[in-house]
Formats: structure tokens, C-alpha cells, sequence
């Protein structure tokens, strides 16, 4: 059940199903809710499968207008996140699809803290080791990455994810653990 | 039965059922190690145990070996967890991108003597949503405005959410004349009649409303 106070103002203790109902038919202070409510998620979304700001950028802003327009259309089998995970999703893969990015995110922290020579050893190990996750995640296949970003970075549960991509379960399982071997993998060769 | 049974399951394993179907449809890539178990399993074991160490796990080479990089995995996906670029920016643009794509449904006719001015659907429905908005408990959901045969009437249907701490049939009348008061004086609209639904329950804020004194509001009285 959602809480409400008493200020006609407070939408945002609305739940999603409320606000799509009232967005679907045109308020735009309704989906503004929404907007606020999700855009930080889809963004982390993006940004971790196009690795680069302004491309993720770009493609939440689409994605979220392109909602806002079929919105009318919008049925509600999946929930509003779950269909904007997927809007999201199929924007960043056709994405990926067309090009290489320019400026990769990775190339942030590349591994040149990890000579582990100082005392702050520690944390420059650890930012060495994300630094090659963000690598080896930059080298999977975008339909593993897609799933290992839905269930690890954004906690997603199988089901959720299954409805993002359009796959089943077990599909969704499958590339979760190929997508995590290789990326074990990939990471140990680094160390 | 051997304690490395390839099934992998202990009695005491809750999602047993579950995990024997995963098995017997295997996971593509997956791998049987040399014990026995999968190492999807493995992993999984791993991650969910915590509390409940698993005896054939912590003495097993090839689980072990298996396990090794999972930690390692799994910190770095802890601090890539963590960076969540700021969405302010895209936020801020999509809303305004959105408010400036004007969706004005239908028009309606206002109730002019000359009959000339018409309103858009979607600012009806933004008036009288805010109207039923101001009831204390009570939040609009879908407002859906039709026009008579006369062509000059509208009738307005209506669902509302409300909180249960009140009598609904009173608060429903309240969000009636709010309504009607808002079609009428607001903006000027002939209502032939105002349908509403209550078709979902709020929880009042107990926090802050119930501290604060309710909201004077003039309208609809």
C-alpha cells in the first residue's frame, strides 16, 4: 500500500501503477514523478552497457520520451520499470550493435594504481580490480552483459530479467553463468 | 549414495525442487567437476550459504578451486555497483522535453453563451484530477471526460484512490462537489454527471499528517 499525505502536491507517494494511469492520459506531473523515480536506475543501466555518459545519457532520454509517447499503448502486463528496463535495454543494444565507443569508460582507472608499492596499497588493488571488471564487462557479449548488468548491478530478479529481454529463465541463467565465468576468468588473469 | 552426489542437493537444501530442475535442464557452459558437482552450483552454494557452511564444499579441492575469484568477482561488482552516474541532468531534459510535447485529447466545449470556446480534454482532466487531489486522503487516478449527445454536456468519470480512515461515502461526496465546483467555477464546463470509483487504498502518512493539522483547502465547499 502506498502512503499519502495530506498535500495535494505529494504525487511522488504515489506508486507507479497510479501514475502511469494518470500519465497514460496526458499528465505530465505524473510521468515527471516517474521520471525522477527511475531515470537514476536506467541510467546506471546504460552507462554500464555503453560505457560512456553522453551515449547512456542519450539513450535514457529517448528511451524515457518513447515511453512518455506510448505510454497511451502501455497495457500493463510487465510493470512500468520492467518495461522501461526494456525499452532501455533494446535502445543500448542496437546501440552497441552500430559502434565502438569513442571514450570507454574504463579508461577512468586502468590497472596503473596497481603496482602496490605504497601503503594505500589496498584500495589501489581494489580499484585496480574494478577497473578490470569494467574491462572484461566491455568484452562480453552484449546479451551476457545485458543480464549479468540487470542481476548484479541493478538486483533484478531472474523473472524480471527474463521479461526485460524477452527470454526465458533458463536462457537468462545460461548467459548469467557464462557471463560470470568469463568474467572470473578474465579477472584472473589480471591478478 | 555417494556424498558427492552429482545432483548436488542436501535434504536440507530449501530450494531443492528447484535446483534439481536447473540440473536436469543444464545450463549451457556449465561444467561437472571432478567431484561431482556442477559449478554453477557450487557458486550459488557459495553465495547463498553464508551462515550454513557446506561440509563437502569447505573440504573439496575442486570446489575450492572452482570458488577461487568469485570473492574477487564479487567485490569489484560491489564497487561498480556503486557508481551510479548522476541522472539530474537527463531527468531535468526529458521533463521538459515532455511538458513542451503538448497532448491535448479531444476538445470540449465550454459553456459560453455563444458556444465558441472550447478547452482541451487533457487540461479538464489536469483541473479536476488536482481538485479531487486536494480531498484530504484522497488521490485521483484516471479522469476521463465524455461529451453528451447534446454536445454541450460532459460527463466525467472518475477513480480515486483514498485512505480507509475515513467513511468513503461522505468522502466520496466531498470529492463530488470538489469536482463539480472545479468543472463549474474553474472552468466553466456543463457537467451532466460525475461518475467515481474507488479502485485503490492509500495508507495515511501517519508520520506527518497525523502531526500536522489537515490542510485548509476552500474549494468544493
Amino acid at each position: 500500500m502506498q502512503r499519502i499525505g495530506d498535500t495535494a502536491d505529494d504525487l511522488g507517494a504515489l506508486d507507479d501503477g497510479l501514475l502511469v494511469t494518470r500519465a497514460a492520459e496526458g499528465d505530465d506531473d505524473a510521468f515527471a514523478v516517474l521520471v525522477h523515480r527511475h531515470s537514476s536506475a536506467l541510467l546506471a543501466l546504460a552507462y554500464h552497457m555503453l560505457d560512456n555518459l553522453s551515449d547512456a545519457e542519450e539513450a535514457v532520454q529517448e528511451a524515457l520520451i518513447s515511453a512518455w509517447r506510448r505510454l497511451p499503448e502501455f497495457r500493463g502486463d510487465a510493470t512500468f520499470r520492467t518495461w522501461m528496463y526494456r525499452i532501455v535495454t533494446n535502445r543500448c543494444l542496437n546501440a552497441s550493435r552500430g559502434h565502438t565507443p569513442s571514450v570507454p569508460l574504463g579508461a577512468v582507472a586502468e590497472p596503473a594504481a596497481h603496482d602496490g608499492s605504497g601503503e594505500p596499497a589496498r584500495a589501489a588493488e581494489s580499484a585496480a580490480a574494478t577497473a578490470a571488471l569494467a574491462q572484461a564487462l566491455r568484452n562480453l557479449r552484449p546479451a551476457q552483459r545485458v543480464c549479468w548488468v540487470l542481476r548484479e548491478l541493478q538486483g533484478l530478479s531472474y523473472e524480471e530479467i527474463a521479461q526485460v529481454v524477452g527470454e526465458n529463465q533458463q536462457t537468462v541463467r545460461g548467459r548469467l553463468f557464462r557471463a560470470r565465468r568469463t568474467l572470473m576468468e578474465e579477472m584472473a588473469s589480471w591478478r | 549414495m555417494a556424498i558427492d552426489d552429482p545432483r548436488g542437493t542436501s535434504p536440507c537444501d530449501e530450494p531443492a525442487t528447484s535446483r534439481r530442475d536447473i540440473d536436469a535442464a543444464r545450463l549451457v557452459g556449465d561444467e561437472r567437476l571432478p567431484c561431482g558437482r556442477l559449478v554453477s552450483h557450487v557458486w550459488d552454494r557459495a553465495r547463498a550459504a553464508g551462515d550454513q557452511a557446506d561440509p563437502h564444499q569447505a573440504d573439496c579441492t575442486f570446489c575450492r578451486q572452482a570458488l577461487e575469484g568469485l570473492t574477487a568477482l564479487d567485490n569489484a561488482t560491489r564497487t561498480l555497483r556503486g557508481e551510479r552516474p548522476s541522472a539530474h541532468t537527463v531527468a531535468e531534459r526529458v521533463v521538459r522535453a515532455v511538458r513542451a510535447e503538448v497532448r491535448l485529447g479531444r476538445m470540449l466545449p465550454l459553456d459560453d453563451p455563444a458556444r465558441e470556446l472550447r478547452i482541451a480534454q487533457t487540461a479538464v482532466a489536469k483541473v479536476l484530477r488536482r481538485a479531487a487531489d486536494r480531498v484530504p486522503g484522497v488521490r485521483a487516478a484516471s479522469c476521463r471526460l465524455s461529451l453528451d449527445q447534446s454536445n454541450t454536456e460532459v460527463t466525467i468519470a472518475m477513480t480515486l484512490a483514498t485512505t480507509l480512515d475515513q467513511p468513503l461515502p461522505p468522502r466520496a461526496a466531498e470529492v463530488r462537489r470538489a469536482v463539480a465546483y472545479a468543472a463549474r467555477e474553474e472552468l466553466g464546463l456543463a457537467v451532466s454527471g460525475i461518475d467515481l470509483k474507488i479502485v485503490s487504498v492509500l495508507e495515511p502518512l501517519k508520520s506527518t499528517a497525523s502531526a500536522e493539522p489537515a490542510p485548509q483547502n476552500g474549494r468544493g465547499r
